[in-house]
């Protein structure tokens, strides 16, 4: 369905939600359809397709007095605009592939908003491939199953190949690739598990090992292992994975070797929400490890950022020697949306290791060389006479282990050096409008960006006094000028997916602003516009 | 190269009469004699008195954390096939703190030796006991002694291709392991018995040296499984030292590996544009 609204020249937004469970359960798929860019979901619905009646009791309170309901027969759904089809029943008599039921459904869906069948066609094709035939012949029976079009969608915005469509785990995977990922190991935890996959399946054809780890530790030792050995490495995990991994966050921060932690947020502590959406690991993230070391931290809000960022992530952590953390959540992983379409051009995308030629040229190679910038010339092992040693333990110039003071000194203060050249890479939060002066303004992070946008726009066409700062970039900031475009607000009010604004402890940390209140959302599900709008103005 | 362009010319920070200091030798004396050059040999290692070996050597070394040699090494091993990789550390690390990545890396098996200095107590941190620690075995830690059975590693690992016990006081035959170990192609296990004169005061140099055997004198055959499981499984004063098992050559996990069978990752060049415009049309 979003690949035809795709097709069909349209922007949307796909918004998935589930249960943990492998069968059955509440699962929903809510389909926004816009004229222009959308990143957020919606509270109410339109159309309603119910398949099941435990789909009906769910979300038959998300209609309002015009919403449509086409529903499978079997799910009892009952009311003045309930359009019922015998979807299984004639999947398993027609077709004698009761799988296709869905799609019977889906071809009277889209014959009711109006899309063409051809479009529908195209797009059953492009999913299903080799096994379309009897998916294309199920349309044809939903198609006929309804007269006419009962809405009217908005014209063609774009031309294909102007834009593109694509979830976030997908455009963190295609970060990875371009960046030059090699290896990838993680064990699968939800919702870090979809870029794992994402690389497993692509992983012959642009070369990419990637490997089922037996664990979290195990995942980010091997991937440290890879990149000391020349592989740009990664790991993808959630928060529960993160919290085993943070011995070898450590680790990657003594001894200089790059690497790419994706996490994908859900709700928490410990196993929580597992199939459930919440950004409540920005603190953990940032202060994660023990002992002190530079690393960068973002949190994409769409996927074109998440694609963006990640290729960041992985040339700030090659270009710094230093762990590199993606914060996403379940809501971006899974979301699909329609983007600008992504190109490679946009970062510079560079070899940060010594050359075998430049590497032999030593006289004698310091891996851990003491530079004013902090970052030592890195060779890899096995390409020259030199011998590349790093070392757990504080040690010297060469990586030998040690105990004397003045060097250890030097080196907690080189790895601290670091931070001042990440920081200039950073850049800081998108400010809408430009002019924060006087006005209330709605700070976030991450996922939350288009959701918090509209709900901004929504209560500005009330009163005109509202403003918006979105933060991707999250570590290390320039946070003076932060302090200073903040300051000029009446009021800062953080907005974040979680319950104690974890987002509003930072800012009052490093620039002395304190929110005047938080708006939060942790029941698992996604914000909504509606949501934040319904806040302020209570509390008005 | 000669044994000694092997060994770093610096302090070595071991007890005196440590078995360490003959393990290294030992170590030197098989990259030796396998014709390889020091930058060839990536040694990782965790943390522990036996960890420190990699400091002591002169070679690649990954000192990475306690418990996780295994699993870096295989990373290591993963990323760049080309380069010999021996992880090497303690009975603490390999079998107590990094067990997990011990029975997954014989499953997987890569190439790669893995050499643990089995002293049946904890050295750096002053004397606990360790998870091959005989029952009833009193420490600070343990004054009631030890309540749990020893692990036996040897019988753990017979799932692995390659399986060997040394004694450090046989540094010729533990070189010769340690050379026969690295040239297995897939994961071997060379379990290096040695006393630590400074915590184990039960297992001394003498109470190791009265029991230890040579199993290729005893007439023990390495190729057959169940032969040598009944070795491991022996419940006798003696010690068995040698090639406990050697099983037939089977693909490693690298051969099998379609990204790795076109050569290493280290190395390779970035994505060409038109390969990363392939990628892109998935989405358009």
């Amino acid at each position: 369905m979003a690949r035809s609204i795709f097709r069909s020249g349209l922007f949307l937004h796909g918004e998935l939600s589930f249960h943990s469970r492998i069968r059955g359960g509440e699962n929903a798929f809510t389909l926004r359809i816009s004229d222009h860019p959308v990143y957020a979901t919606k509270p109410m619905a339109d159309l309603l397709l119910v398949l099941t009646p435990e789909m009906w009791r769910a979300y038959r309170e998300k209609l309002h007095k015009g919403s449509l309901v086409v529903a499978e027969e079997s799910a009892r759904a009952e009311g003045e605009n309930v359009i019922s089809i015998p979807a299984l029943k004639l999947a398993r008599e027609k077709l004698n592939f009761p799988i296709a039921a869905g799609v019977i459904l889906l071809g009277a869906i889209a014959r009711l908003l109006g899309l063409s069948q051809e479009t529908v066609s195209q797009a059953i094709r492009e999913v299903f491939g080799e096994k379309a035939d009897p998916n294309l012949d199920a349309l044809d029976i939903g198609w006929g199953l309804v007269s006419d079009s009962l809405f009217e969608l908005p014209a063609p915005q774009f031309r294909r190949g102007e834009y593109m469509l694509l979830t976030g785990g997908q455009a963190v995977g295609a970060g990875a690739i371009t960046a030059g990922c090699r290896f990838l190991a993680s064990y699968p935890m939800t919702p870090g598990t979809p870029v794992m996959e994402f690389l497993a399946q692509r992983g012959e054809r642009y070369g990419i090992v990637v490997e089922q780890a037996e664990d979290e530790i195990a995942a980010i030792n091997m991937a440290l292992g890879a990149s000391y050995a020349g592989a740009r490495s990664m790991v993808t995990t959630s928060g529960g994975g993160f919290a085993l991994m943070v011995e070898g966050l450590s680790l990657a921060g003594m001894i200089e070797t790059p690497v790419v932690i994706h996490i994908g947020q859900r709700p928490g502590p410990a196993t929580g929400l597992p199939t459930r959406t919440s950004p409540e690991n920005l603190l953990f993230a940032l202060y994660a490890g023990h002992g002190g070391f530079s690393r960068y931290l973002c949190a994409p809000a769409t996927p074109e950022s998440a694609f963006y960022l990640t290729i960041k992530a992985f040339e700030l952590a090659e270009k710094y020697q230093v762990p590199a953390i993606i914060l996403t959540d379940q809501f971006l992983v899974d979301s699909y949306a329609v983007v600008p379409k992504i190109s490679p051009e946009r970062f510079r995308i560079n070899d940060h290791t010594l050359s075998p030629e430049q590497f032999a040229q030593f006289a004698s190679y310091e891996r851990f060389a003491l530079t004013e910038s902090g970052v030592s010339p890195r060779a890899l092992p096995g390409l020259s006479q030199h011998l590349v040693l790093v070392d757990s333990d504080e040690h010297d110039t060469y990586g030998r282990i040690t105990e004397d003071l003045t060097i250890r000194k030097a080196m907690v203060e080189k790895r601290l050096r670091k931070e001042k050249g990440l920081q200039r890479e950073t850049d800081n939060p998108s400010v809408f409008p430009e002019d924060l002066h006087g006005r209330v303004v709605l700070v976030s992070w991450g996922s939350t960006l288009g959701t918090v946008r509209e709900a901004v726009e929504i209560l500005n066409t009330q009163e005109d006094c509202f403003a918006h700062v979105h933060f991707q970039d999250l570590w290390p900031l320039r946070w003076k000028g932060i302090s200073e475009v903040l300051g000029e607000a009446k009021e800062v009010i953080t907005v974040e997916g979680n319950a104690w604004g974890q987002l509003g402890k930072l800012l009052r940390q490093e620039t002395g602003i304190r929110p005047s209140r938080h708006i939060g959302r942790y029941d698992g599900r996604p914000f909504t516009p509606e949501d934040i709008v319904e806040e302020i103005r209570h509390e008005a | 190269m000669k044994p000694e362009d092997f060994l770093a010319d610096v302090e070595l920070a071991w007890c005196p009469g440590c078995g360490n200091f003959a393990i290294r030798k030992a170590l030197a004396q098989a990259l030796s004699e396998l014709g390889l050059s020091p930058h060839q040999v990536v040694l990782v290692t965790g943390i522990g008195q036996a960890a420190k070996i990699v400091h002591y050597m002169k070679v690649n070394g990954f000192d990475g954390l306690h418990g996780r040699t295994i699993a870096a090494a295989a990373g290591i091993k993963m990323a760049n096939p080309n380069l010999t990789v021996i992880a090497e550390s303690g009975d603490g690390d390999i079998y107590g703190e990094g067990g997990n990545h011990l029975i997954h890396n014989i499953r997987r098996n890569l190439d790669i030796t893995v050499i643990v200095h089995d002293n049946r107590v904890y050295g750096l941190t002053k004397g606990q006991a360790s998870p091959t620690a005989p029952a009833g075995y009193r420490t600070r830690a343990q004054p009631f002694g030890v309540l749990s059975r020893p692990f036996n590693p040897l019988s753990l690992a017979m799932g692995a291709g390659f399986i060997a016990q040394a004694f450090s006081g046989e540094v010729e035959h533990t070189a010769m392991l340690f050379v026969r170990a690295i040239k297995y192609r897939g994961f071997a296990l060379v379990n290096v018995l040695h006393p630590c004169p400074s915590w184990n005061r039960v297992q001394t140099f003498a109470w190791y040296k009265e029991r230890v055997y040579f199993v290729e004198e005893s007439g023990h055959d390495p190729h057959d499984r169940f032969k040598a499981w009944h070795l491991v499984q022996e419940n006798s004063d003696r010690i068995p030292i040698g090639i406990i098992f050697e099983g037939p050559q089977e693909p490693t996990w690298e051969e099998k590996h379609p990204v790795l069978r076109e050569g290493p990752l280290a190395g390779r060049p970035l994505l060409r544009p038109q390969e990363i415009s392939s990628l892109l049309a998935e989405f358009v």
